[in-house]
């Protein structure tokens, strides 16, 4: 067996077989040797032999794991499950810090009052976290503390290497060892127990001795591509456009309808809205306990619900609306809600939206409600009740969101502002007039 | 995955020798004395509620070790385990102590309720009122013919018997081979021990349920008994760490039983602190987020009930999460403290201690239940009446724990006889070289 | 191990150590001829063609309904999702079983795990894709999906993690991951024995990338068996979170039927069942018709019964405590709800459950039917259809029939439910298949590594 320091198949580098130490022809740099043994067993004990002879840069080659070759080769634990643990812990915290920010920092998800941060409610996602960046930290750990992917290797020249996958038992001695001389080397395998030792020389071509360009061109190729999509999405939320967006999916956005006030031509009157059907009964009697605000077709209190009275502009307050604090008091939150943001809390038309405008450059002001020359102060509480209820130039009617007893309650509080931003002494109780001096 | 086979060591003392009658002699009179001292000194003014209450958790607590010892015996065969091979004639002996357990059991927790104590379920509480009042309770009133006395005692000695004839099959069968040394009857125990977990499984549900689940009657959950099988197998495996090590102090099994046992078993004590965790989280999560205030109740009380302190159920719950889980969870998840037996042994002993407070948490708030003399309706957790301040009497359980606990190892001694190894089981080999690797 | 010794290795049982070299590399032959063989048999093309029938099924059923809407579901007012969450928890089920051969049976060291896990792991990431199909195309804009994806947007909006649904979304994508990641790390040592052996330069070069130049160094192995044990660890409770996160889609409502504490462990023990049902439907022909039967051996089948009957058991008994537990709670939506489910309109999907989870797999006591490959697979086959109606029992009873009699509803599906569900096995026999021919079916270097010839030239302990 000792005779055979190759193998008949090693017809690649025929030469392998010259005296130690020879360069094959065209052959480059010396890499190692490379050893076989005839089992498992064999091989745990040439690596002891190569081990306690000193040396280090070696290794053994076999197609699955060895039993005791580790202690064997004194190879130490790797740190792999300390990271992962790491790992997990991070995992862990990771998934709790993005559930709490997203669900209850940065946007509060309220779903039924209940609290938006409930530990309990989060531990799924938590634990599911947990196990993905550990089971990635595992794979990838493997994959960096490998050296992993190396697809290029000097062992890779010989084809006694590829027993390494299938049945084969190699250990291998890099020549970069210091202990390392090509013959000694080779009588030490030999008296180790090997069947076959050979020596690995690099490709002669210098450019040969790393792995091949194209993988690196490759995986740089393909980062650079993989970015591309990201790079244009980064740019399309970084830049701005007056291109409506694209609609890849048109989802519900196009629809075949016709939005209010739009024209149809196959309609006689042109328009696209179609009236009440004549004769149209409602639904809600006369009588009934709650008023009928809701309901558009019933309008025989004109003074109510369109603030006309025998064809003019009501100047008083419609039947069933009395002018009391409490009004007041509902009109002037009303009007706070609704009317204050254009109007501002005075009336004087300076609300956030104009001084928005303003900001961005804009001109527009909202009209001055007390202004006695921007005539609504001379406007009939029947004109004032249709402008909030249909709008007014770039003001939008409110009948949709203010119910029709509301919208006279602002009607009363806009008077009452008017009054009270356009005070003279006269207007205050004569036994108080002290007060303002 | 060792392949290796080995024969017991020639200096092996595998004899259990007087090891069990001295155990029996030390342990027994002191745990009777515990708790004859418990009933005598006990809180006096509940009647025997917290006694009774207290002697059940001690008693659940080494039924969880005789209980998960046959498991491990029944397993092992199923399973064509070869390591715990060393380990199983040990875990026979303990589940021998059923017949002496279920006497144990007998006396403290049914006996007083056919002798007319109706102090510790409600439910028998229950059976003492008239028709109407029954009816008031109408959830209640349809099973407590399931839940009464007398059925609840002919299913106790059912149960006891079936786990009695399932230990003394096992160990009868296993001593033969002792003799014989026949494989044919390894062969037969495996056939045997399918049925057996499976009559062992339902037996053990119904434990779960009519000794415990049963105390708060109106409450169901159909993982508890899953979620106390969890616990009982945690105690069981960091018993037997403990007593095992404990044997070995006495000079005996010191060759068989090596550290890569203790390490398979600190493996298994992990495993089923994650299942305990696991099933604990399943029944409270399930519970929590559906919010049905029958079954929340259990939670309810158990989180916000009871006042400051050791009275607070808050803080039991919150202790239990992170010493019967998250503390030796973290620990057991290295290699080395499994492997390094004084640390082992704490850990299991810790495991004993929370084991305890488990049964306790589970148990002892059920002491807080009255009735309202005047409505007939019940108060405390059952009905969500959460009772502030309810006084717990921690160090009256623990001495009959304590107590029970020595009374159990008096029987375990009583059945430490003949040969501590399985000495002629043909998987004795392979577990006497076992190897982790 | 004493190394002194042994100067004279090769007087150490020479003829065992060629016995035992020429076991492993017939180990390799006979696993790599599967993909090697220059052409499958002929019945492999008859499966394919039948899988790829059923794929294209699933592709028009799919289309239809991504175009139409999800009213061409048989889905109603009661049963806002029925037949497709039932193919869903199916799927998944059908998963578990891979993970639990490759990961816990790995950690239980179960040695007759090495021969199927690999077709296993496989079948685990197929099952796991055909799932993921139903809980995507049941909204009815897929292309919303990574809705659910946390992302800054302009919705300025996060997802609601509270949600059990959102649960399942990264149980099922960590799984989905784990799995993958777990097969393709086992595959690399196999994926290297391919590139050795490959004769052609394509080949070389394709399974070379994949099997990422390994060299089987024992530093590497050292690595790798630790990266291997950490996954299977991590596997361990993934694989039992899954499907307890998808028993909490149900389980925490508070439907009679749906709300029981049982259910997580239940669900677990019901996936490990059907998956384990799957893995034999599939291998047992498997073995077959590619000669593995030495290698899948009859006693990895008979364990694999076992485990089916004892999972099966298992399920059984928890059927059993749920109707007891019903009548234990005294309430009665619960108790009508189970005696609905037995002996209400949906009796024969009960029945279906019953016999097919319950009985059948009783046979496996016996050890005739345990080693009878054609009662295996008609047995597994059974089971695989009880464990279907098993979800659908759940689900669409209970549903059908829950609080208030106004809303009671009975569910049929229309052709379009059933052409996705038979449709989704073309995809999974599809891939399978694939699977088969192309790549390492089973894991050659472990089969080697559990060999009694691993231990071939060592010093007796």
């Amino acid at each position: 067996m000792s005779t055979s320091t190759h193998d008949a198949d090693n017809h690649e580098h025929g030469d392998a077989g010259a005296p130690a130490g020879d360069k094959p022809e065209g052959g480059g740099e010396l890499y190692g040797v490379l050893a076989e043994f005839d089992s498992p067993g064999a091989l745990v004990k040439g690596a002891r032999k190569v081990k306690d002879a000193g040396y280090a840069d070696f290794d053994c080659y076999s197609p699955f794991p060895v039993h005791g070759i580790d202690d064997a080769m004194g190879i130490k634990r790797t740190i792999l499950p300390v990271v992962v643990f790491g790992a997990g812990i991070t995992g862990t915290g990771l998934g709790l810090l993005m559930q709490w920010w997203m669900n209850s920092y940065d946007w509060p998800w309220n779903v039924g009052g209940k609290p938006t941060w409930s530990i309990p409610a989060n531990i799924p996602i938590a634990y599911e976290t947990t196990i993905l960046l550990s089971v990635l930290t595992t794979f990838f750990g493997m994959w960096i503390f490998n050296k992993l992917p190396q697809v290029w290797h000097p062992f890779f020249r010989l084809d006694r290497f590829t027993k390494a996958s299938d049945d084969g038992f190699l250990l291998g001695i890099e020549a970069k060892d210091k202990r390392f001389d090509l013959d000694r080397t080779t009588e030490l395998l030999k008296k180790a127990g090997a069947t076959a030792v050979e020596p690995c020389y690099h490709d002669p071509d210098p450019a040969k001795k790393q792995m091949p360009k194209w993988i690196y061109a490759f995986i740089a190729a393909t980062t650079v591509m993989a970015m591309i999509p990201l790079a244009l999405i980064l740019k399309a939320r970084a830049s701005k456009s007056t291109q409506p967006h694209w609609h890849v999916i048109a989802d519900m956005d196009f629809q075949p309808k016709f939005k209010s006030d739009n024209a149809f031509a196959a309609f006689p009157d042109g328009r696209a809205n179609r009236g009440e059907i004549a004769g149209t009964v409602s639904t809600c009697s006369p009588g009934s306990p709650r008023p009928c605000d809701h309901d558009r077709h019933v309008k025989s209190d004109t003074a109510m619900y369109q603030g006309i009275e025998g064809g003019e502009w009501i100047t008083g307050l419609p039947r069933s609306v009395e002018p009391t604090a409490q009004r007041l008091a509902r009109g002037k939150e009303r009007y706070d809600i609704f009317c204050a943001p254009c109007h501002g809390f005075d009336g004087k038309g300076a609300g956030i939206v104009p001084a928005r405008v303003q900001k961005l450059g804009g001109a527009w002001a909202a009209r001055d409600l007390t202004d006695v020359g921007a005539g609504v102060v001379t406007m009939p509480n029947g004109q004032l009740f249709n402008t909030i209820s249909n709008g007014f130039a770039t003001m939008m009617g409110y009948s949709s969101q203010i119910p029709v007893d509301d919208r006279w309650s602002i009607v009363l509080y806009v008077r009452a502002l008017q009054r009270s931003q356009n005070a003279t002494l006269d207007d205050v109780p004569a036994d108080q007039r002290g007060a303002l001096r | 995955m060792s392949a290796g086979h080995k024969t017991i060591h020639p200096d092996e003392k595998v004899k259990a020798g007087n090891f069990g009658s001295q155990l029996a002699k030390i342990a027994l009179p002191l745990g009777l004395a515990a708790i004859a001292a418990a009933f005598l000194l006990g809180p006096s003014h509940t009647g025997y509620r917290h006694f009774q209450l207290g002697y059940l958790t001690a008693w659940m607590f080494v039924w969880s070790i005789a209980c998960g010892s046959l498991f491990f015996v029944m397993i092992h065969h199923l399973a064509r385990a070869r390591w715990s091979t060393v380990l199983r004639r040990v875990a026979e002996n303990i589940a021998l102590t059923f017949p002496l357990l279920g006497v144990v059991g007998f006396l403290g927790i049914v006996l007083p309720m056919l002798a007319g104590n109706h102090d510790l379920y409600y439910w028998d509480y229950a059976h003492t009122q008239s028709h109407e009042w029954q009816h008031v309770d109408h959830h209640l009133a349809g099973k407590l013919g399931w839940l009464s006395s007398g059925f609840f005692a002919g299913r106790f000695v059912l149960y006891m018997a079936i786990y009695s004839f399932l230990a003394y099959w096992f160990a009868k069968t296993s001593k033969a081979q002792d003799e014989s040394g026949d494989p044919k009857l390894s062969e037969k125990m495996r056939i045997a021990a399918g049925p057996g977990i499976l009559v062992f499984a339902l037996t053990t549900v119904f434990v779960g349920f009519d000794l415990m689940m049963s105390l708060a009657p109106k409450w169901y959950s159909t993982i508890y008994s899953v979620n106390l099988f969890g616990g009982a197998m945690i105690a069981t495996y960091a018993f037997l760490a403990i007593f095992t090590r404990a044997v070995q102090r006495t000079g005996r099994i010191v060759h068989s039983v090596t550290v890569e046992h203790y390490h398979d078993l600190g493996k298994l004590l992990f495993g089923f602190i994650f299942f305990w965790a696991y099933t604990a989280f399943s029944q409270f999560m399930l519970i929590w987020y559906a919010d049905i205030p029958e079954e929340v109740v259990f939670y309810n009380y158990r989180m916000f009930g009871g006042g400051d302190g050791l009275s607070g159920w808050a803080n039991w719950s919150i202790a239990l999460l992170l010493c019967q889980w998250a503390i030796p969870y973290v620990l057991l998840l290295s290699r080395w403290t499994k492997r390094i037996l004084p640390i082992l042994m704490a850990i299991s002993v810790w495991a004993l201690v929370w084991h305890w407070v488990d049964l306790y948490w589970n148990i002892m708030p059920n002491a807080a239940w009255g009735v309202d003399l005047e409505t007939g309706r019940n108060t405390g957790p059952l009905t969500g009446l959460l009772e502030a301040n309810q006084p717990q009497y921690v160090w009256h359980s623990v001495l009959i724990w304590l107590g029970m606990v020595g009374v159990f190892l008096g029987f375990v001694g009583t059945r430490m006889k003949g040969n501590l190894l399985p000495v002629k089981d043909p998987m004795l080999g392979p577990s006497l070289a076992f190897e982790n690797y | 191990m004493s190394a002194a010794e042994a100067t004279d290795t090769h007087g150490h049982g020479h003829g065992e150590a060629e016995a035992a070299r020429q076991k492993f590399s017939s180990i390799t032959r006979d696993i790599a001829w599967v993909a090697e063989m220059p052409k499958p048999p002929k019945i492999w093309y008859g499966l394919l063609g039948v899988s790829l029938l059923l794929l294209g099924m699933l592709v028009v059923a799919v289309t239809h309904l991504v175009t139409t809407g999800i009213g061409v579901w048989g889905n109603n007012n009661a049963q806002g999702w029925a037949w497709d969450i039932t193919n869903f928890v199916f799927w998944i089920g059908i998963g578990h079983a891979g993970t639990l051969i490759s990961a816990v049976l790995y950690l239980f060291r179960q040695n007759w795990r090495t021969s199927i896990a690999r077709s296993s792991e496989a079948m685990t990431i197929f099952a796991v894709m055909c799932a993921g199909i139903f809980p995507i195309i049941h909204t009815g804009r897929p292309w919303l999906a990574w809705w659910m994806i946390p992302h800054p947007n302009d919705m300025q909006m996060w997802p609601q993690f509270r949600s059990p649904l959102m649960w399942d979304v990264f149980a099922i994508s960590t799984y989905a991951t784990t799995s993958l990641l777990f097969w393709y790390m086992g595959m690399v040592p196999d994926l290297a024995t391919f590139r050795d052996r490959s004769k052609s330069k394509i080949k070389q070069v394709i399974y070379g990338i994949f099997a990422l130049g390994w060299r089987g160094s024992a530093r590497q192995w050292h690595r790798y068996e630790r990266a291997y044990l950490i996954l299977a660890a991590l596997s361990t409770p993934l694989v039992v979170s899954v499907h307890s996160v998808v028993s909490f889609d149900f389980a925490t409502s508070q439907l009679p039927g749906w709300h029981t504490t049982i259910f997580p462990p239940y669900f677990v023990a019901g996936a490990i069942f059907s998956g384990f049902a799957m893995v034999m439907t599939l291998l047992v022909p498997a073995r077959y018709l590619f000669n593995l039967k030495h290698i899948i051996t009859d006693d990895h089948i008979e364990a694999m019964c076992k485990i089916t009957l004892a999972t099966g058991t298992m399920v059984g008994c928890a059927y059993a405590i749920e109707f007891f537990i019903a009548w234990y709670s005294g309430n009665e939506f619960e108790q009508f709800t189970f005696i609905n489910r037995m002996l209400g309109p949906y009796w024969w999907a009960y029945f279906i459950m019953v016999s097919c989870n319950l009985l059948f797999p009783q046979l496996f006591w016996m050890r005739k039917f345990r080693t009878n490959p054609w009662l295996i697979v008609g047995v597994c086959i059974l089971v695989n259809i009880g464990m279907w109606f098993e979800r659908f029992v759940i689900i669409v009873t209970s549903l059908s029939r829950a609080f208030v009699p106004s809303g009671w509803h009975y569910f049929s599906p229309t052709k379009w439910d059933i052409m996705t569900l038979v449709g989704s096995f073309g995809l999974f026999f599809t891939l399978f298949l694939l699977f088969f021919r192309y790549l390492p079916v089973i894991a050659m270097s472990e089969v080697k590594m559990v060999a009694p010839e691993a231990h071939a030239g060592k010093d007796d302990h």
